[in-house]
């Protein structure tokens, strides 16, 4: 194999990775404000996508109005099942709450299902696929589309976390929720914000990937790559959860050149079992402190 | 304790004349109940005792039930009950493997490594088809049992029926024993049970061997049960049934563990005919019971009972 198939192959890696880093950023956001692990993310991701698709097929839109269609979608639906649902489990467990994802992301797909039916569509993309030669390197303009646009929103979120009121006290929140609470920050409106942004992340997650793995109802199941990365990260950090998706995106196009396909589709799972062994706390994460 | 003793000999004697009062398919479901009752209980051990929540129960009922299989094709004439233990034994036996190394996981981490877990397990079947026939799927011997082969329902029903006695009554009996009073101790406060004394990563460790013990005598059982097995029938979402099964249920109880397991088993053989409705149907029954139920179907017992 050359040096050229090599880079090809981890800039599309790459690409994958970008997905899962979105995915994983949109669980730790909601995980850092409330403590829970969104099961749905998946499901809401693919339920705006489909939400977009459908006016842009109804109104003739062009992509970018898509986008922001689904973007809109998202967010609505994240402020609706935080407020209808999420928050009258207040007193509930976190495992109660994790029961109350499932619950939801069987329906959101159940529902996608009978709304659209189960089957697989081409979705319109933002780049092209014929590759452009760099040198001999041969890459595809949407490995790097996917990349670029990813980039961005990290850069974007990074701003709204370091740089805005809401971000700092996302941050707060994160950190110590009764400080929090005594520093006057509703605690409350940042659960809100928190469901809202997480989607909206994972809508502009699935209007990248859908041109490349065709939109159906199935594609929620890429909540478990996004878990994976967050956790090889380590659960909580947002450079772990980009860290951990894009080290999770080239592995997995990696391992298909060098080992038998027996194994290859095990290697994600191998990978990150050998991680935490080492790491237990994943690559950025830090263990937290036992307290009585 | 009267009720509580009279609630058990009913259930005995319901248990024991099941076959002769319903119908046939109706023996069936009951031994799927009854087998996902002991994986429920073994994950609520593993669970309820260490809060060490596993998204990979469905990678040991799977070896359970693979070991099971190929066992009575390669060995017909193995009694049933050895059969059913050497498999069990086999899964504690990678439970451990797979647990040590995980005491260093809490939370979602060892959640996540459970999971990866499940995966790695399926794709083994897959690969490993000279023992498993991997996608074409295994069918399954019908049981011995010294002269008598266990080939109609009633006979694998009670079968079932008297294993999950066994596990049950174990089950219930074991917060008497010093391993019971451990994980009490441990499921009330780790650091308080560390303080006196209690080695929580041994008990820890043997959570996870006992829990995958219980799951792989159960995959055996479900082995005979069914009569065919093929990896996609182990996946993350019979997992996922297994986790529903007893937070629904409630946690650290073993009525509970019966209760989650009878109740989602019913519930998909009951949604089944309403099709592409039934996950939504499915959804929206665990999110009502989780919002009306918090803590589950025990602690909403014993809630209306103190009043």
């Amino acid at each position: 194999m050359t040096a050229a198939t090599l880079v090809h192959v981890v800039v599309s890696g790459l690409a994958t990775g970008a997905i899962y880093a979105l995915m994983a950023l949109s669980l730790v956001i909601i995980y850092n404000a409330t403590r829970t692990l969104n099961f749905a993310q998946g499901e809401m991701l693919m339920v705006s996508t489909f939400i977009g698709w459908a006016a842009q097929r109804a109104f003739h839109l062009p992509l970018i109005a898509t986008l922001l269609v689904a973007v809109l979608a998202a967010a609505v639906m994240g402020w609706i099942i935080e407020r209808t649902i999420i928050r009258r489990a207040i007193g509930a467990t976190h495992w109660d709450v994790l029961i109350i994802t499932l619950g939801l992301s069987l329906m959101l797909r159940a529902a996608a299902g009978l709304a659209w039916t189960h089957d697989e569509f081409p979705f319109p993309s933002f780049f092209g696929t014929r590759p452009i030669a760099v040198g001999a390197v041969r890459l595809t303009p949407v490995s790097l589309g996917i990349i670029a646009a990813s980039l961005a929103l990290m850069a974007a979120l990074y701003a709204l976390f370091t740089g805005t009121r809401l971000g700092r006290a996302m941050r707060a929140v994160a950190q110590n929720q009764r400080a929090a609470r005594l520093m006057g920050i509703s605690v409350e409106r940042v659960y809100s914000r928190a469901w809202i942004l997480a989607a909206m992340v994972g809508a502009v997650a699935g209007v990248l990937v859908a041109p490349v793995v065709f939109l159906s109802s199935k594609m929620g199941l890429i909540v478990i790559n996004g878990f994976t990365a967050a956790v090889i990260g380590g659960f909580g950090s947002m450079p772990g959860a980009v860290l951990g998706g894009m080290l999770l995106g080239v592995i997995e196009n990696l391992a298909p050149l060098y080992l038998p396909s027996g194994i290859r589709y095990s290697v994600p799972f191998l990978v990150l079992i050998a991680i935490l062994l080492v790491r237990p706390a994943g690559l950025l994460g830090r263990l937290e402190p036992r307290k009585v | 304790m009267t009720t509580g003793r009279a609630l058990l000999m009913t259930s005995i004697v319901l248990l024991g004349v099941w076959p002769w009062v319903a119908p046939r398919y109706f023996v069936f479901l009951a031994s799927v109940i009854l087998v996902n009752a002991i994986v429920a209980i073994g994950l609520n051990l593993l669970s309820g005792y260490t809060h060490q929540l596993s998204f990979g129960h469905a990678g040991f009922f799977a070896i359970g039930a693979y070991t099971a299989a190929v066992l009575t094709l390669r060995a017909p004439h193995l009694p049933v009950p050895l059969t059913l233990a050497l498999a069990g034994c086999i899964t504690a036996a990678v439970g451990l493997a797979f647990g040590i190394p995980c005491l260093r996981l809490g939370g979602l981490y060892l959640t996540m490594a459970t999971l990866a877990f499940g995966f790695v397990i399926t794709e083994a079947i897959l690969n490993l088809d000279t023992l498993t026939r991997g996608a074409d799927g295994l069918r399954v011997p019908v049981a011995r049992l010294g002269p008598l082969t266990l080939a109609t329902d009633e006979a694998r029903y009670y079968l079932v029926a008297v294993v999950t006695a066994v596990m049950v009554a174990a089950a219930v009996n074991l917060v008497r024993t010093r391993t019971g009073r451990a994980f009490l101790a441990i499921r009330e406060s780790e650091i308080a049970a560390q303080a006196s004394g209690v080695p929580v990563a041994t008990y820890r460790a043997l959570a996870f061997g006992l829990s995958a013990f219980y799951t792989g005598v159960a995959g055996g059982l479900f082995a005979f049960v069914v009569g065919f097995l093929s990896p996609d029938a182990f996946d993350v979402f019979l997992s996922v049934d297994f986790v529903v099964m007893i937070i629904v249920g409630g946690l650290g109880s073993v009525p509970g563990s019966v209760i989650g397991a009878a109740a989602v088993t019913l519930l998909h053989d009951g949604l089944a005919s309403f099709q592409n409705y039934r996950p939504l149907i499915f959804g929206a029954l665990l999110i009502a019971c989780m919002l009306f139920m918090p803590g589950g179907v025990m602690r909403a017992v014993s809630r209306v009972a103190r009043r």
